[in-house]
């Protein structure tokens, strides 16, 4: 049985849904920006991957629908946007939505900490009377608002494999369909820009000042976004007169079991994952990479390692956190949109900001926009802290 | 999917068997703090200093099974909180010292995930490796994943566990959400009291699950839940499970009851216990607390009643003697997520 992409909906720095989005990687325009919203010390240090709307923004277009805002975070906004944006895409009715054989499986690694203060109150007991976010603090408060709104009675789960944990996501559903136990999967993730993960990746020295360059030699770091994509994953049998934006073919997750923090050289992990999607495809290669290129030193390298191994000649490869910056538990989710946007109309989205390729590898990343005769297959890959990597391998729908 | 060996640190002597010889600890307060074993034995000492209770407690319970049973196929792990201490310990930091210069241990130790991360650095394990974090379906969302790898074949043996630590810093959040007692209250009188809240517990459950039942002590039949169900809901999706899987309500030997002493959820066990009138029904949420996970507890338990161990009396909610082959596992959290684990004896 086919696991068919039905839905999809994202917001992130380059565009409010996924049209904007399609658009600014097309004509290689960066999101990353100094922040007009988010309040830290280092506001003005680093650039960001901001999504473009304030809160209040995020709140007035949401607010005919939803009850009360009052307690939603800036997490809890963007994936409600996203989340809304891939169901009416995906045109499911509301009985399909609130059907026992829907699953709905999301991840946030910063959830509700992107209130920093106000967890940092309630936590300590600073305060008698408890802040409006109390019960929103969570990485699946989000998931189980969207739950409660939409009034979903099928089973949820929720996924923190760090920066690979919406990938993760994409993998549960799909099997979940493909074993008969549900038939609509709605996947993917949210995170916001959070002190809490800007103090932290800075505390590991991995956040560069400067726009970040994925596969440069002389990268300095990542940068970090915000995000929310969620994907509408059907059964084939269920699709007729949909429209068919790509088949979730295969899948592989493994752990490089190295350290904690960072891959291993070798990219055991790496390669391990990457090799599972394609035997479990029965394929050798594919059309286009879209990595996980942090633009970190480590990362890059392990990856650029981990391709070299496992292909002959690496494919054309790009990494769209060159636009984005890293957006963590939802950049699985916004990368496999990419990645099908990539499909879709067969190009591929130049990798930005890239002089001097890695040595030794000596590869460039795809530098211009291209457009290809033949783009049927997309490997796509996600890996996380922990030593947590996954792969998983898109195809065209004919 | 087949429990070949389980291990549980909670709050009771449950790495040993004085859980089964002797009189269950009579915790007192709103915080039952779980008993744990001589680390050093297996952890380097300078690698444990570092490791913040959660990733502790989920290392003592895994890492003699990854030791046990060598190459384990992968590694799931359900946790709602993870190293919450560490991550607000971080926090603070970031407040305290307006984002100043900060050291990265407790950022790295603070991802759910560094739990599975770390288990499968220490035993090589290079499999699968996944960890689920909703709050309470946390565990549940693991073992589906579980059951998904063995129905695929993709594996032949997992560590499957789930892992809540106490930390001031959740307890001072659990207590702004009322989720405690005002009261002072002790273990054995918590599902007697009728009164709103309940109590913190913590520990961390392991289990060692191959595909085949060769001398396997359970099998997990399967799983299911639902979220913010009205009663009418909650009864369908028992109905569905029962039936999906081939079994009448009075097959159900034993209800296992994630009852809390908390007198605002009172109204779902009953409905859920009034409908196996003719099963045993054991509790144990008054041994160990309530946390998010606890359901792997249950589980624990029940192998224990299908080992035929003898249990303290004090979990006897209404005891049938009924011999056991099916034990349902009934647990909801905060009033918002339900859960059915159904477990059953293995020859």
């Amino acid at each position: 049985m086919k696991v068919l992409v039905t839905g999809m909906g994202a917001i992130s720095s380059i565009g409010n849904n996924v049209l904007e989005n399609h658009l600014s990687l097309q004509e290689g325009k960066t999101g990353i920006t100094n922040s007009k919203f988010f309040n830290s010390k280092y506001s003005e240090v680093f650039p960001f991957g901001e999504i473009k709307l304030s809160n209040d923004n995020l709140k007035q277009e949401l607010q005919n629908s939803i009850v009360s805002l009052e307690d939603f975070t800036r997490t809890d906004l963007i994936a409600f946007k996203a989340f809304k944006e891939a169901i009416k895409d995906s045109r499911l009715t509301k009985e399909q939505i609130t059907n026992r054989r829907t699953v709905f499986i999301s991840s946030s690694t910063v959830g509700g900490m992107c209130e920093t203060d106000s967890l940092y109150l309630d936590s300590n007991f600073k305060k008698e009377q408890a802040s409006k976010f109390i019960h929103s603090y969570s990485g699946t408060a989000h998931l189980y608002k969207i739950v409660e709104h939409y009034k979903m009675k099928g089973m949820t789960n929720g996924i923190n494999t760090a920066c690979s944990s919406s990938a993760n996501a994409i993998i549960l559903g799909a099997k979940l369909i493909k074993a008969g136990i549900v038939d609509t999967a709605i996947v993917g993730g949210a995170d916001t820009l959070s002190k809490y993960t800007v103090n932290g990746f800075n505390s590991l020295q991995i956040v560069s000042k400067n726009h970040c360059r994925p596969f440069d030699d002389n990268r300095q770091g990542l940068n970090l976004g915000e995000g929310a994509a969620f994907l509408v994953l059907e059964k084939e049998k269920n699709c007729i007169n949909k429209t068919k934006h790509a088949e979730i073919l295969s899948w592989g997750n493994s752990n490089d079991a190295y350290h904690a923090s960072s891959l291993s050289n070798d990219a055991n992990g790496i390669i391990l994952s990457i090799s599972k999607a394609l035997n479990s495809a029965s394929i050798k290669n594919v059309d286009y990479v879209n990595t996980h290129g942090t633009s970190t030193k480590n990362n890059d390298y392990s990856e650029l390692m981990g391709l070299s191994k496992k292909f002959k000649k690496i494919p054309p490869f790009n990494s769209t956190k060159s636009y984005t910056g890293h957006t963590l538990a939802a950049s699985g989710a916004l990368e496999a949109i990419f990645s099908i946007l990539s499909i879709n109309n067969n190009e591929i989205y130049k990798s930005l900001n890239v002089e001097t390729p890695i040595k030794p590898f000596n590869i460039f990343p795809q530098k211009e926009y291209t457009k290809v005769d033949k783009l049927d297959y997309v490997l796509s890959n996600s890996f996380g802290f922990g030593g947590n990597c996954t792969s998983l391998i898109l195809k065209k729908c004919i | 999917m087949y429990i070949k060996e389980t291990i549980a640190i909670s709050p009771q002597n449950t790495l040993n068997n004085d859980f089964f010889e002797k009189e269950p600890i009579n915790h007192k307060g709103l915080i039952f703090t779980a008993i744990e074993p001589k680390y050093t034995d297996f952890i380097p000492r300078k690698l444990l200093r570092r490791m913040g209770k959660a990733v502790r407690m989920g290392i003592g319970a895994g890492i003699p099974i990854l030791n046990k049973y060598k190459n384990i196929d992968g590694i799931i792990i359900g946790t709602a909180n993870g190293g919450i201490n560490d991550s607000l310990k971080f926090l603070n930091q970031i407040v305290d010292y307006d984002e100043g210069t900060l050291t990265p241990t407790n950022f790295i130790q603070s991802t759910p995930n560094s739990i599975a991360g770390v288990l499968a650095q220490m035993s090589n394990c290079s499999g699968y490796n996944n960890t689920h974090t909703n709050e309470g379906l946390s565990f549940e969302g693991a073992i589906m994943d579980a059951k998904l790898l063995f129905l695929n074949k993709e594996v032949k043996s997992l560590l499957l566990g789930a892992v809540e630590e106490v930390s001031q810093y959740n307890h001072n959040l659990e207590l702004l959400q009322d989720t405690y007692k005002e009261e002072e209250i002790d273990a054995f009188s918590l599902l007697k009291s009728n009164t709103k809240g309940t109590v913190n517990g913590e520990g961390a459950t392991m289990f060692y699950l191959e595909s085949n039942n060769k001398n396997a002590i359970a099998k997990i039949e399967d799983l299911t839940s639902i979220s913010f169900p009205d009663n009418e809901d909650l009864l369908i999706v028992l109905k569905e499970f029962l039936k999906t899987n081939n079994l009448d309500k009075k097959d159900i030997d034993t209800l296992v009851s994630g009852r809390s002493g908390d007198n605002r959820q009172n109204k779902y066990y009953k409905l859920i216990e009034k409908e196996f009138e003719h099963s045993n029904v054991f509790t144990f949420k008054n041994l160990i607390g309530e946390y998010p996970t606890v359901s792997a507890f249950a589980v624990w338990l029940s192998c224990q009643i299908f080992l035929e161990k003898k249990i303290p009396t004090q979990i006897f909610l209404r005891n049938k003697k009924r011999k056991n082959k099916h034990i349902l596992i009934y647990n909801l959290h905060k009033n918002r997520q339900h859960s059915f684990i159904l477990l059953s004896k293995c020859a």
